[in-house]
């Protein structure tokens, strides 16, 4: 190694070489090159690419560094940079995927582990605050004067749009439990926005008691805690990447607010969802965590003319413009809201199903399969 | 000084330290450490940022220091220069640290 090492920040879409580089060294390091990287650090010694460490957004990814040149400095100086060029772009709160084996190099570097997935991967956040604070936020507002031995729910939804379907699970679980957690997941990638997701929900479920409702966070459903990527073994993304957020759900949302059940609508037609509810009942019943265990419940959804309601129809319905029929799908507010603002922004041939923009839309697309 | 922003300041480099300031949720002020050489150093480093910090009239916020065996006077430079980016100071008042 010289001393002339050259850390710069490239962007992956301008630069045909700094590209061709980047791949091959992440496949030296046996990692694959991910496409939606805005941003990588790299650092060249004497014109050879020897590191790099891709941002997409406040997530860092492609951490790879030349087999021949590990156990120096060049790491740490790497991790300082992309740290650095994260918040100039305006993130502060970082988070990254690791093989757990690697887990004690990256706590060298700044970053604490969230939840892992045994001999597969870790989810790392930058701050040793970040889930505590969060969780004692969550703390603050459990209710007073429940029973030790309450039975108190928890409901994730992304409401993409509110429907009389998710009034109709939020209504039964409220009605079994003695005090109900509702959240609404808070990435703002879906085609309703985060704001309106949020205010219809709120409408909906007024008079409803016992219910909490709780605005989502990076630590639920989220793009840090729904990773469309990892290793080169296929096979196992489907499988970590539910893993990861249900196991921050039963070791640190759960545990802060006493929930003690989840509630999840089942989708009958749907194997994607099939195979997420499962998974739900596998991390968050099953031995993989040393947390209380969280008892799923799945409810069936409720039907309008013989069809299970689902806001995916609802977008579907609302391309071919036939609002007579999402009225009978969704309470009053959420018609009128789709009527006025959102008719017009559907794109009538979008080959996305969810009508986005083009945006990666991993979270959203994740959490309509999985009925949420 | 009040910290209005998230700020950044130092590396992780061997004998250096990455500091990080950001407004905090509650409202006191929150210090956390970790350091290569907690066990000998934890309490004067804890002790060099306080100080650092009360100095400068930081009184709210949280402040991460991730330390690499950096000396007293480096903690003290990290320290001022990331609450001087959180603050947004214009300007510096130089003799607050002399």
């Amino acid at each position: 190694m010289t001393d002339e090492l050259d850390f710069y920040a490239v962007d992956p879409a301008t630069s045909a070489r700094e590209r061709r580089d980047i791949r091959a060294l992440l496949g030296r390091c046996g990692l694959d090159y991910e496409e939606h990287i805005q941003v990588f650090v790299v650092c060249r010694d004497a014109g050879r690419l020897v590191a790099c460490a891709g941002l997409e957004s406040n997530i860092v990814k492609c951490c790879a560094i030349d087999p021949d040149l590990r156990g120096g400095s060049l790491s740490l100086t790497l991790l300082s940079e992309v740290v650095h060029l994260a918040y100039e772009r305006g993130h502060s709160h970082l988070f990254l995927y690791t093989r757990p084996e690697n887990v004690s190099f990256f706590q060298g570097c700044g970053f604490y582990a969230l939840a892992e997935v045994p001999g597969y991967v870790t989810l790392m956040e930058n701050t040793p605050v970040g889930i505590r604070a969060y969780c004692d936020r969550l703390r603050a507002q459990r209710p007073r004067g429940l029973r030790p031995d309450a039975r108190i729910g928890g409901v994730v939804i992304n409401a993409n749009p509110f429907t009389l379907g998710h009034q109709y699970l939020v209504k039964l679980a409220a009605a079994q439990c003695d005090w109900l957690h509702l959240f609404v997941v808070s990435e703002d990638v879906s085609f309703v926005s985060y704001r309106d997701r949020f205010a219809l929900v709120e409408q909906g479920v007024r008079g409803i008691e016992r219910l909490t409702l709780h605005h989502g966070s990076q630590y639920m459903v989220s793009r840090a805690t729904f990773p469309d990527y990892f290793f080169k073994e296929k096979g196992v993304v489907g499988d970590c990447c539910t893993a990861i957020d249900l196991l921050l759900f039963r070791n640190h949302i759960a545990p802060a607010l006493g929930i003690t059940h989840r509630f999840v609508g089942t989708e009958p037609f749907c194997e994607t969802t099939r195979k997420y509810n499962a998974d739900m009942k596998f991390w968050l019943q099953g031995a993989g965590s040393t947390a209380p265990a969280v008892t799923v419940i799945e409810e069936a959804r409720t039907r309008s003319g013989g069809t299970p309601i689902s806001a995916s129809e609802v977008r579907r319905l609302l391309r071919s413009r036939d609002l007579d029929r999402i009225r009978a799908l969704v309470p009053a507010p959420t018609f009128e809201l789709l009527r006025e603002k959102y008719l017009s922004k559907i794109l009538p041939f979008a080959p996305d199903p969810l009508g986005h923009g083009g945006e990666p839309d991993a979270p959203a697309r994740r959490a309509v399969a999985a009925g949420i | 000084m009040k910290i209005v922003k998230e700020a950044l300041a130092g590396t992780l480099e061997s004998s250096d330290l990455l500091v990080k300031v950001s407004p905090g949720s509650g409202t006191g002020l929150e210090v956390v450490i970790s350091s290569e050489v907690m066990q000998q150093f934890g309490l004067q480093i804890d002790r060099v940022v306080r100080d650092t910090l009360a100095r400068l009239g930081v009184t709210a916020g949280l402040v991460v220091v991730e330390d690499k065996g950096a000396l007293d006077c480096a903690i003290q430079a990290r320290v001022q220069t990331a609450v001087m980016r959180g603050a947004e100071a214009q300007t510096i008042d130089w003799s607050a640290l002399s």
